[in-house]
C-alpha cells in the first residue's frame, strides 16, 4: 500500500513535470519563434502609423492652407464676378457702339460710293471743261492776234484823227475870223434895228412876225408816224417859225425831219452818248445837244458838222437851253449838281452855279438875263446869268420838276412835276395862275417834257399810258386826248407856226398830229 | 504552478491573416497581416491591428469583421487558443486565416458589435463559472464598475498581475493551495503531504466549470495528418457540464477520470471502480505495444480517447485534474478541453 502510494505520487509529479515541459515547448514553438518576426513587421507598421500621423498633420496643415487659399479664392471670385459683371456691361455697351458704328460705316460706305459716282461725273465734266479750255486757249490766241492787229490799226487811226483835228482847228480859226467880222456888221445893223424899234415900239415887233402868225388849232389826227430812233426818243424840237422837226434819241443820233412831208432830211452824227435834250439858236443855225457822255455838242445845221464840244460836266447832262435873243450864251444842267453857262464864241464855260439839288429842266427868260431851273426837290428857282446868284424860288411841286416851258409872250412859265400836275406861274410874281391835271395823265419820267402852244392858250403833255392830253388854259380843262402811241410819251412840242404838234415816245416813235 | 499560469497568459498564436479577394479593390492586393494573437483573447479584438492595414482597399460600406478558416466561419466567442487547438489537429504555424469586413454570415455566427459584445460575453461566462463554483453569481454581480473595467482591461492587455489581484476578490480560487502543497509535499515530505491531502479533501468539495469540445471520428487513422477535416460545426459537440471531484482514500482524481465522468455515454464501464482501474492499466499497456493481447478487452469499451488538448498541449492523462484546473484555466474560470474520440462502428450500430 505504501508502495502503491509512492508510485501514484510519482506518477502525478511526473505528469505535472511533463505538462510544464510541454507548455515551455509550446511557448518556444509559438511566441518565441514568431514574436521577433511579428515585432519586425509591426515596427514598420508602427512607424507607418507615425508616418501616417505625420502625413495627417501635414495634410491638416495643407488643408488649413487650402481653406485659407479657398477663402482667398472665394474673395477673388467675388471680386472677379463683379468685374465680370462690369465687363459684361462694358461689353454690351461696346457691342451697342459697334452696332452703331457698323450702321454709320454702312451709311458712310453708301455716301462714299455716291461720292465716287459724283467724282466720276465730275471727272467727265473736268475732261469736257479741259477740252473746252484748250479750245478757249486757241480762241484766245486768235483773239490776241486780232487785238494786236486792231491796236496797230487804232494807232494809225489816232494819227489820222490828230491830223484831222489840226485841220479842224485851222478851219475854226478861219471861222472865228469870219465870225468877228460878221459880229461887227451885226452890231452895226443891230444898232439900226434898235433905234428903229425904240421909235416904233410894238408896231415893229408885231410887223416882224405878222406874216407867219396863224391862230393855233387843236390837233386831232395823226398825220405821220415816224420811226425816228432805235431806243427811246427823249428830246425833240421844231426850228423857229418853221415846220422842220429835230429829234434826238438813245442811238446817239440827231435827225432832222420835214414835218409837212414826214421825210428825213439830214442826220447829225458825232455825239458819244444818248441825246438827253436839244435846243436851237434863234437863227436856226446851231443845234445844241445835251449828252449822257457828260458833254455838250454844237452842230452847224447847214454843214452838219460839230463846231464845238463843250466839256466840263462830270456827270450826264440832262438839260440845255440857249438864249432867245443871241446865239452866244448857252446854259446846261447836269447831274453833278452844277449849272454851267457857256460862251459859244469863246468855246468854254464862263460861269458855274453849284446847288445841292440836281436840276432836271432849264429855260432862258425872254430878255436873256435870267435862268429858270426846275429841281429834283420840286422847287422852281430863278438865277442871274451874270453873277450866278439865286434871285428867287418857289415850291412848284411836291415831287421833282420834270419840265419847264416859257410862253411866247414871256409872262407865264409852265412847270410839270412828278406829282402829275402841270402848273402855270406868273414870271414876275411867281404866283400860280393855273393848275392842269387829268385822271389818266401821269408823268412818265424825270425828264418828261410838256409845252405851251404858240398862242399861249393851250398846254400839251404826254402821259405814261401813251396818250397826249391837251388842256385849255382859259378853261382849265381837257379839250382833247390823242391816242396813237403804244408806250409812254416822253416829249411834246408844238410848232411855232401853230401846227403841227409832235410827240415822241419811249420806243422811238414820233407822231405828227394835225 | 505560477510558471504554468504565466505561460498560459503569455501564450500567443502566430496568425497570418489574408483579406478575402472579394473585398480587394486595389491592385496589387494588400499583403497579409502577421500578428501574434493571445490564446486567451478573442478574434474580433484584432480589428485594431487589421483595420489600418486593410482599410485602404476595402469597398465602401459598414465594416463588420469576421474570420474563416478553410471555409469555416470562426465563432468569435470561443477563445482564440481553443479555436486553434480544435481546428488545427496538426498545428500549422503561422495559422492562415481569412478576414472579412463585409457579408457577415448572420445565420452561422452570432452578431458581434465590437469590443462591447466580446466584453459582455466574457462577463457572462464569468458569472456562469461563479454559479458553477459557488452556486450563485453574487460575487460577480457585486463587483464594482471599476473592478469590471479593470478586470476586462487586464484580459485585453494580458496583464496577469492585475488580473490576479482583482480576481482574488471573487473568492473563486480555493483549490490552488491544496494541490500546490500536495505537489511540494511530495517532493519534501511524503507522509505529511498525504495527511494534508486528506484534510483538504474533507474540508472543500467543489465543482469545476468545464467546456468540452468533442470531436468524434469513425475511421481509424494512425497519424493526425490523415485525420478528416472539420468542415462544419455540426461535427463538433459542445458540452458544458460541471465536474465534481470525488476523493477516494489513497487515490487522486485524474484527468482521465474527469473525461470519463463528463462523457458517461461513451464509457459504460465507468460505473465499476475495479474495471476502471484495469482500463487505465490496459491503456498504458496498449501504448507500450500494439500487439498486446489486451485488445480483446478493448472490445468491451465503446470509445477510445485519441486526443486530449488543453492550452495547446496534450498532458498525460494521469495528471491530477485539480492541478490542471488550477493552472490551465482561462480567465473566465472555465477549463476548455478539446477531445477527440474514436467511436467504433459496432458501437455506432448499437
Amino acid at each position: 500500500m505504501a508502495k502503491a502510494g509512492k508510485s501514484q505520487e510519482e506518477i502525478a509529479s511526473e505528469a505535472i513535470k511533463h505538462t510544464l515541459r510541454a507548455l515551455r515547448k509550446r511557448h518556444l514553438l509559438e511566441e518565441a519563434a514568431h514574436a521577433p518576426a511579428v515585432l519586425a513587421l509591426s515596427r514598420p507598421i508602427v512607424s507607418q502609423g507615425s508616418e501616417w500621423k505625420e502625413k495627417e498633420e501635414n495634410l491638416q496643415v495643407e488643408l488649413q492652407q487650402c481653406y485659407k487659399a479657398q477663402s482667398r479664392l472665394s474673395e477673388q471670385l467675388v471680386v472677379e464676378v463683379a468685374e465680370s459683371r462690369a465687363s459684361k456691361a462694358l461689353l454690351q455697351e461696346k457691342e451697342n457702339a459697334l452696332a452703331d458704328l457698323q450702321k454709320e460705316l454702312t451709311e458712310l460706305r453708301d455716301e462714299c460710293s455716291q461720292l465716287k459716282v459724283d467724282l466720276e461725273e465730275k471727272i467727265k465734266s473736268l475732261e469736257v471743261i479741259v477740252s473746252e479750255n484748250s479750245e478757249l486757249k486757241a480762241q484766245l490766241e486768235q483773239m490776241t492776234i486780232k487785238a494786236n492787229k486792231a491796236e496797230a490799226e487804232n494807232k494809225m487811226l489816232i494819227d489820222r484823227w490828230m491830223l484831222e483835228k489840226m485841220k479842224d482847228a485851222e478851219r475854226l480859226n478861219e471861222a472865228n475870223a469870219l465870225y468877228e467880222e460878221m459880229v461887227e456888221k451885226l452890231r452895226a445893223s443891230g444898232l439900226e434895228q434898235l433905234a428903229r424899234r425904240q421909235v416904233d415900239g410894238i408896231v415893229r415887233q408885231s410887223e416882224e412876225g405878222a406874216e407867219f402868225f396863224l391862230e393855233s388849232n387843236i390837233p386831232s389826227i395823226c398825220k405821220y408816224r415816224l420811226r425816228a430812233h432805235e431806243g427811246g426818243c427823249a428830246s425833240m424840237l421844231f426850228e423857229y417859225n418853221s415846220s422842220k422837226l429835230i429829234t434826238g434819241g438813245q442811238d446817239r443820233l440827231v435827225k432832222m425831219w420835214d414835218a409837212n412831208t414826214g421825210s428825213l432830211s439830214s442826220t447829225l452824227q458825232g455825239c458819244l452818248g444818248s441825246v438827253l435834250d436839244l435846243t436851237i439858236t434863234h437863227d436856226n443855225r446851231s443845234v445844241i445837244a445835251a449828252s449822257s457822255s457828260n458833254n455838250l455838242y454844237v452842230w452847224d445845221v447847214n454843214s452838219g458838222r460839230v463846231r464845238h464840244t463843250l466839256t466840263g460836266h462830270t456827270d450826264k447832262v440832262c438839260a440845255v437851253d440857249v438864249s432867245k435873243i443871241s446865239s452866244r450864251h448857252v446854259v446846261s444842267a447836269a447831274y453833278d449838281r452844277t449849272i454851267k453857262v457857256w460862251d459859244l464864241v469863246k468855246g468854254y464855260c464862263t460861269n458855274t452855279i453849284i446847288f445841292h439839288s440836281n436840276c432836271n429842266a432849264l429855260s432862258f427868260s425872254m430878255d436873256g438875263q435870267t435862268i429858270f431851273s426846275g429841281h429834283v426837290d420840286g422847287n422852281l428857282r430863278l438865277w442871274d446869268i451874270q453873277s450866278g446868284k439865286l434871285l428867287s424860288e418857289v415850291a412848284a411841286h411836291s415831287l421833282a420838276v420834270t419840265s419847264l416851258s416859257l410862253s411866247r409872250n414871256g409872262n407865264v412859265v409852265l412847270t410839270s412835276g412828278r406829282d402829275n400836275l402841270h402848273n402855270l406861274f406868273d414870271v414876275r410874281s411867281l404866283e400860280v395862275c393855273g393848275t392842269l391835271k387829268a385822271m389818266g395823265n401821269r408823268v412818265a419820267s424825270n425828264w418828261s417834257r410838256s409845252c405851251i402852244s404858240p398862242d399861249d392858250n393851250h398846254v400839251a403833255a404826254g402821259s405814261a399810258d401813251g396818250s397826249v392830253y391837251i388842256w385849255s388854259i382859259s378853261k382849265g380843262d381837257i379839250v382833247s386826248t390823242l391816242k396813237e402811241h403804244t408806250s409812254s410819251v416822253l416829249c411834246c412840242r408844238w410848232s411855232g407856226i401853230g401846227k403841227p404838234l409832235a410827240s415822241a415816245d419811249k420806243n422811238g416813235i414820233v407822231c405828227v398830229w394835225t | 504552478m505560477s510558471e504554468a499560469q504565466k505561460q498560459v497568459w503569455k501564450g500567443a498564436i502566430p496568425l497570418q491573416i489574408h483579406l478575402h479577394e472579394s473585398e480587394v479593390t486595389t491592385l496589387p492586393p494588400p499583403p497579409p497581416a502577421l500578428v501574434l494573437a493571445p490564446r486567451i483573447g478573442y478574434l474580433p479584438l484584432l480589428i485594431s491591428l487589421l483595420k489600418p492595414q486593410f482599410s485602404t482597399t476595402l469597398p465602401p460600406g459598414v465594416d463588420t469583421i469576421w474570420f474563416e478558416y478553410k471555409g469555416l466561419p470562426l465563432k468569435w466567442y470561443i477563445p482564440t487558443g481553443v479555436l486553434f487547438d480544435l481546428l488545427c489537429v496538426e498545428p500549422e504555424r503561422p495559422w492562415n486565416l481569412t478576414v472579412h469586413f463585409r457579408g457577415y454570415p448572420s445565420i452561422v455566427l452570432l452578431p458581434c458589435e465590437g469590443e462591447d459584445s466580446v466584453k459582455w460575453s466574457f462577463i457572462n461566462s464569468l458569472k456562469e463559472a461563479a454559479y458553477v463554483i459557488n452556486g450563485n453569481s453574487k460575487n460577480v454581480m457585486n463587483m464594482s464598475q471599476t473592478d469590471q473595467v479593470e478586470l476586462w482591461g487586464s484580459v485585453l492587455n494580458g496583464n496577469f498581475e492585475t488580473y490576479r489581484r482583482v480576481a482574488s476578490k471573487l473568492k473563486l480560487g480555493t483549490f490552488e493551495d491544496e494541490y500546490m502543497e500536495n505537489v511540494s509535499s511530495v517532493l519534501v515530505k511524503s507522509s505529511q503531504s498525504t495527511g494534508d491531502t486528506d484534510v483538504t479533501g474533507q474540508l472543500k468539495t467543489g465543482r469545476i466549470p468545464v467546456r468540452l469540445y468533442l470531436w468524434t471520428v469513425n475511421e481509424e487513422f494512425d497519424d493526425f495528418e490523415d485525420a478528416p477535416q472539420i468542415d462544419n460545426w455540426d461535427k463538433v459537440s459542445y458540452i458544458n457540464r460541471p465536474v465534481e471531484i470525488y476523493k477516494e482514500d489513497g487515490k487522486y482524481f485524474s484527468l482521465n477520470d474527469a473525461v470519463k465522468r463528463i462523457l458517461p455515454e461513451f464509457f459504460l464501464e465507468n460505473s465499476f471502480v475495479t474495471d476502471g482501474d484495469a482500463n487505465i492499466n490496459q491503456s498504458g499497456e496498449e501504448g507500450e505495444s500494439s500487439s498486446d493481447p489486451g485488445s480483446c478487452c478493448n472490445t468491451l469499451e465503446i470509445a477510445e480517447i485519441k486526443l486530449v488538448r488543453i492550452q495547446g498541449i496534450e498532458p498525460i492523462l494521469d495528471i491530477p485534474f485539480s492541478w490542471v484546473v488550477n493552472n490551465l484555466m482561462n480567465p473566465e474560470y472555465f477549463l476548455h478541453m478539446c477531445v477527440c474520440l474514436k467511436v467504433s462502428k459496432a458501437n455506432a450500430v448499437q
